[in-house]
């Protein structure tokens, strides 16, 4: 959990596309896997998913977004395939439709949530935000707004460590406790926390103010965007997703 | 210039107010050390000299504040901001960007520093603070001290008139803070840098410090030479400031001797009064 958003350096493809690019990307695997009706066209997103992953050399990280998706897909699919009344029965009151329909829902989700994850991955959050600014004109206390909060990700955790770890030392057994009765015993270490990061939060943005804020334009970015031959060949590849999705 | 007459200042929903009829003069090029016990106001007063008191914190604010002839109350935030630079206490929450190198970027960015001057400006800063292998670390991979030495590079690359520090090196190691402190003396000496330095590590600030300013209970209770400052040691002592132990050595040897002996603030000078008075 630590470190599922936080940047994977290298060099690979995937890394050097434009920032715009990858979200443009993300957007249309999205549409996409809604497009479609099709299972296996959404296993074969799901595929292009993975590829994009290893691509980017970090299949590591591609295979443990996936991993915590499964968790919370079993249990949709479960779910979905409980509550579909059509169809044929197979299995207890599970039925055909049941089934094909859990796997559409459940694929849908694994497919439309790991780009969001994987865009984190080969991205500088800077990077994105700064193009977002540049590129797509986003205004920039949005794209601030947005790069703070995944900035304070890693920041937060450790805080929330150093609050668990003060109150072992005082005999609170963190350790002994699970599921509920764990969750229970960390949910009054929230309000610590909330305070903490209120007050950080306040004093992050002085210090962003104090270095001019105010002052930064749409063209105030150091580093550039241009888009390259490679953006163009994602592009094309963006369309060839959409047209089938359209079509098959 | 940093001129502050009469300023009293309570936090909105403070008990009492946080400083009480502060007055002090910073000249250009000058270097003021501020110390005081924990509570004392030292941080309030800080925020106040770099103009984030009153434009961010809200108070009461009774008395003026000038930055090189800019009225702190008059003046916006940005403008203040290209005069000033200030580095937090609190090492993580002045931090930005994820990256080092994007923490660097972001105050040379806004400022519109040209994008040929931009590189040059980085490495130089880094390099100065004595941290250019960590350019392409992510911040969250640091250690609390390195945090420390990325706000300070990341400030001293704006190359502001006027440096605030909060207790820059509370997280530093002795070796780092040495550095920091003969980094602030080059700044200050060679470029004209006026610097305010809040610090507790005595020893340091007064041997950097041409100035000092001593804070109990949000009123100065000394401010002068740092030799002047010194010499009221057991003054500071009921205060809760402890001196420097070459001082402390100077005032004991005076006692003894039943001769006055100057004030030492350093090592050097204790060494030769040690030899004067050993024959």
């Amino acid at each position: 959990m630590n470190n599922l958003f936080q940047y994977v350096p290298g060099h690979s493809l995937i890394h050097r596309l434009n920032p715009v690019t990858k979200i443009f990307l993300t957007i249309v695997i999205c549409i996409a896997a809604f497009l479609t009706d099709r299972l296996l066209f959404l296993a074969g997103l799901l595929a292009v998913d993975l590829l994009i992953g290893i691509v980017a050399g970090v299949a590591n990280r591609t295979w443990n977004i996936f991993r915590g998706l499964l968790k919370i897909a079993a249990f949709l699919f479960l779910l979905q395939a409980l509550l579909t009344r059509k169809g044929t029965p197979v299995f207890w009151i599970i039925t055909d439709q049941g089934l094909l329909t859990a796997g559409k829902v459940v694929l849908r989700l694994v497919v439309v949530c790991m780009p969001l994850a994987l865009v984190l991955a080969v991205t500088r959050i800077t990077d994105l935000t700064n193009a977002m600014v540049q590129v797509m004109h986003v205004p920039y206390p949005y794209a601030f707004t947005l790069s703070t909060a995944i900035r304070f990700i890693p920041q937060f955790l450790e805080e929330m460590a150093g609050i668990m770890e003060a109150q072992t030392a005082r005999g609170v057994a963190f350790d002994k406790a699970r599921g509920l009765k764990k969750f229970s015993m960390i949910l009054p270490l929230c309000a610590p926390l909330l305070i903490s990061s209120v007050r950080r939060t306040d004093q992050t943005a002085v210090a962003a103010e104090a270095r001019g804020f105010h002052l930064r334009t749409r063209t105030s970015g150091y580093k550039q965007y241009p888009f390259t031959g490679i953006d163009l060949g994602a592009a094309a590849f963006c369309l060839l997703l959409l047209t089938g999705a359209m079509l098959l | 210039m940093i001129q502050i007459q009469d300023l009293s200042f309570t936090y909105k929903n403070g008990e009492s107010p946080a400083l009480q009829e502060i007055s002090l003069t910073v000249p250009d090029g000058g270097f003021l050390g501020i110390i005081g016990p924990a509570g004392a106001g030292k941080t309030t007063l800080a925020r106040a000299a770099a103009g984030i008191i009153p434009h961010h914190y809200p108070g009461d604010f009774y008395g003026s504040v000038t930055v090189n002839g800019l009225d702190t109350v008059d003046s916006s935030i940005i403008d203040l901001s290209r005069l000033v630079g200030m580095v937090f206490q609190d090492v993580d929450s002045q931090i930005i960007s994820p990256l080092v190198e994007d923490e660097m970027l972001y105050g040379l960015e806004n400022f519109g520093v040209s994008r040929e001057e931009i590189p040059q400006r980085m490495e130089e800063a880094l390099e100065k603070v004595g941290i250019a292998d960590l350019r392409d670390r992510s911040i969250a991979s640091l250690s609390g001290g390195q945090r420390q030495k990325v706000a300070i590079a990341s400030i001293i690359a704006l190359k502001p008139r006027i440096l605030v520090l909060d207790e820059p090196t509370g997280e530093l190691d002795p070796r780092s803070s040495r550095q920091i402190f003969s980094l602030l003396k080059e700044l200050n000496e060679e470029q004209g840098i006026t610097i305010i330095l809040i610090e507790q590590k005595i020893m340091l600030l007064c041997e950097f410090a041409r100035q000092l300013a001593v804070l109990s209970k949000g009123r100065i209770v000394r401010q002068g030479d740092t030799r002047e400052v010194l010499s009221h040691a057991e003054e500071l002592q009921a205060l809760g400031v402890n001196c420097p132990r070459v001082t402390t050595l100077s005032r004991v040897l005076s006692e003894k001797t039943g001769a006055e002996q100057p004030v030492c603030i350093n090592l050097d000078e204790a060494e030769n009064m040690v030899r004067r008075l050993i024959p």
